[in-house]
């Protein structure tokens, strides 16, 4: 695991050495990264602590939208806007979790997916004005990040990249002691077998209430970094083709195999962008990408190298 | 006042009785497969573009008697292959009920984006099955709701007489009970799957065809209609099948007041809220078991 990782954030490093005059292909990293990260937070929820939640685009879009309105209609500097959108979003995920995470399986699907799309008619609607979010016009003027005078801003994708590459990895790094640590072995244990675990006195609902709020902390953060990048928000985030893609990096990645979504993601944002010439066909496309996945891709990439390498048989 | 409540109440039985219809569907296939379909609302909407198709540029002689006609052996056979294709093969995994939700998601985008592709992005109006209004007093019904009315009670009915009063039907009841059990027995039991799946196909496909006359075809509404489905089988109780008849109707009337009294932009809103307070004091919904 730390091999794939520290390898991947290396490459990562350096590719502005090569493509920093490119803006399209910078533009391209600097999405991997902000999904890679958003992924692997759906990969640690799903995954490992087991809970069917489908309301990973929701709290990214809350994320980008609390620090857009927070610095547009307050006023308030981005770099503090971030911080706040990540705690509002961990907030609305534990107040999400406390209900849900009592529930069974599809259940939590079904409340969570719920959650997302009523994000669609409350940002639209008069509600979603009143605090700010534009209606279906959307927030465009959001300003870029500005820390102690110097401007992160679209037109100077570089300095950007290596802010995003530098929370990207204290996110990973976070992500990566929750599975490393007690809380992840309580996770494989509870997923074994849940009675047994409880037995031995592992609270399934404290854990799995942290890692949901934790992890929303940490989508909110990179929805708003999102927000501050792109400038403009619209409700056609909560669109079901970003969903399909987010849910296409987990299936290439392999559900529960860490480090495969970061894998995921590179691939999955690189094949994005070379269907979008393909105008609507690319989420039909994108559809049929994850009915072949899942039928064919088992345990996703992860699992094919374990499979052809039956000497590296501990990589997750 | 009065004459515009009980013009709600009416719109809210309507479309009570077709949500009623579409969500016994979704139940049943919970319980019996314990599959979670989310391309259910995709479904609907082939419904409502498989009439269009047959009324429209095909001008189908007998209208709508052969539309039904045409479309239960046709949703029947599509939903058999879907299941037999897409899901079974899923069944030998530990976590295929997370794939499966991930595989009828990725459908569902397929043939959302399928129907624009191929009927265009513009909504499609249905022509109604009949015309005119009947009077009683001072309240105006549509001829077309009583029949829409009608139609899905009596096709809920007639489902119910099914799983009752046939073998294939007692099967699907077995299953549900206990699949091992079921199993040696002797009932088929990838048989009775992929069946109950195709009948659940046919019911919303049903839905989809009796609902679009009223709320037009629209490519994207896919969606909305799954989100109400799931809502209320998840009110009612996921695979009871009077706890979704009674949350259909709650649900359908919420609906049809919160719309008059609010708008229509807070129907999701107090569905969602409806939906969590009762989980949240019920976790297994209405009338579900454990």
């Amino acid at each position: 695991m730390v091999l794939i990782l520290s390898g991947f954030y290396c490459v990562m490093g350096i590719m502005p050495l090569f493509f920093g005059n490119t803006a399209y292909i910078m533009n391209i990293l600097i999405m991997i990264l902000i999904w890679a990260v958003v992924a692997s937070c759906w990969d640690v929820i799903m995954g490992f602590a087991g809970i069917f939640s489908f309301g990973q685009v929701a709290f990214y879009v809350i994320g980008a939208y609390a620090s857009a309105i927070l610095s547009v209609s307050l006023g308030i500097p981005p770099v503090f806007t971030i911080i706040m959108a990540g705690v509002i979003t961990g907030v609305i995920g534990v107040l999400v979790g406390l209900p849900c995470l009592k529930l069974a399986g599809p259940y939590v699907a079904l409340v969570t997916f719920a959650v997302h799309m009523t994000l669609i008619p409350f940002l639209r609607g008069p509600l979603g004005r009143a605090i700010g979010s534009g209606g279906s016009q959307g927030i465009l003027t959001i300003p870029p990040i500005n820390l102690l005078g110097f401007a992160f801003s679209s037109e100077q994708l570089v300095p950007f990249f290596y802010l995003t590459l530098f929370l990207t990895i204290i996110c990973t790094l976070i992500l990566a002691l929750i599975i490393k640590s007690y809380w992840g072995t309580a996770f494989l244990a509870l997923k074994d077998s849940e009675n047994f675990a409880t037995s031995l006195g592992i609270s399934a609902f404290k854990y799995k209430l942290m890692v949901f709020g934790i992890t929303s902390f940490i989508t909110g953060l990179f929805g708003a970094l999102y927000a501050h990048y792109v400038g403009m928000l619209s409700t056609k985030m909560l669109s079901m083709d970003v969903f399909t893609i987010l849910m296409i990096m987990m299936v290439i990645g392999g559900i529960g195999k860490y480090p495969g979504v970061v894998v995921g993601a590179v691939i999955t944002v690189t094949i994005n962008q070379l269907l979008a010439p393909l105008g609507m066909y690319r989420p039909l496309i994108m559809g049929a990408i994850v009915v072949v996945l899942v039928l064919f891709l088992r345990d996703g990439v992860i699992g094919l190298a374990q499979k052809f390498s039956p000497l590296q048989q501990k990589t997750g | 006042m009065v004459f515009e409540i009980i013009d709600v109440i009416i719109s809210g039985l309507i479309n009570g009785s077709v949500y009623a219809l579409m969500a016994v569907g979704l139940t049943l296939v919970y319980g019996v497969t314990k599959a979670f379909n989310f391309a259910y609302g995709s479904f609907y909407n082939m419904g409502g573009y498989f009439a269009w198709m047959l009324l429209i540029p095909l001008g189908m002689i007998g209208g709508y008697f052969s539309v039904f006609f045409i479309a239960i052996p046709v949703f029947f056979v599509v939903g058999y292959l879907l299941e037999k294709i897409l899901v079974s093969p899923l069944r030998k995994y530990d976590d295929w009920e997370m794939k499966v939700m991930m595989l009828t998601l990725g459908l569902s985008l397929f043939m959302d984006f399928g129907y624009q592709a191929v009927f265009g992005p513009r909504i499609k109006s249905l022509p109604g099955m009949i015309e005119g209004t009947l009077e009683l007093g001072q309240v105006v019904l549509f001829r077309q709701d009583i029949v829409i009315f009608i139609l899905s009670v009596g096709g809920m009915l007639c489902f119910g007489w099914l799983l009752n009063n046939t073998r294939t039907g007692m099967a699907v009841q077995a299953v549900a009970q206990n699949p091992a059990g079921a199993k040696i027995v002797g009932i088929p039991k990838d048989f009775i799957f992929a069946a109950t799946f195709a009948i659940s196909t046919i019911m919303v496909g049903f839905g989809g065809i009796l609902l679009c006359q009223k709320n037009f075809v629209d490519p994207m509404g896919s969606t909305n209609i799954m989100i109400k489905a799931w809502v209320i089988t998840a009110f009612g109780g996921m695979g009871s099948i009077s706890g979704s008849l009674y949350a259909a109707f709650i649900l359908g009337m919420l609906e049809a007041f919160v719309g008059w009294h609010f708008g229509m932009i807070y129907v999701q809103i107090a569905t969602l809220t409806l939906l969590l307070v009762t989980l949240t004091i019920r976790p297994r919904g209405l009338m579900g078991r454990e």
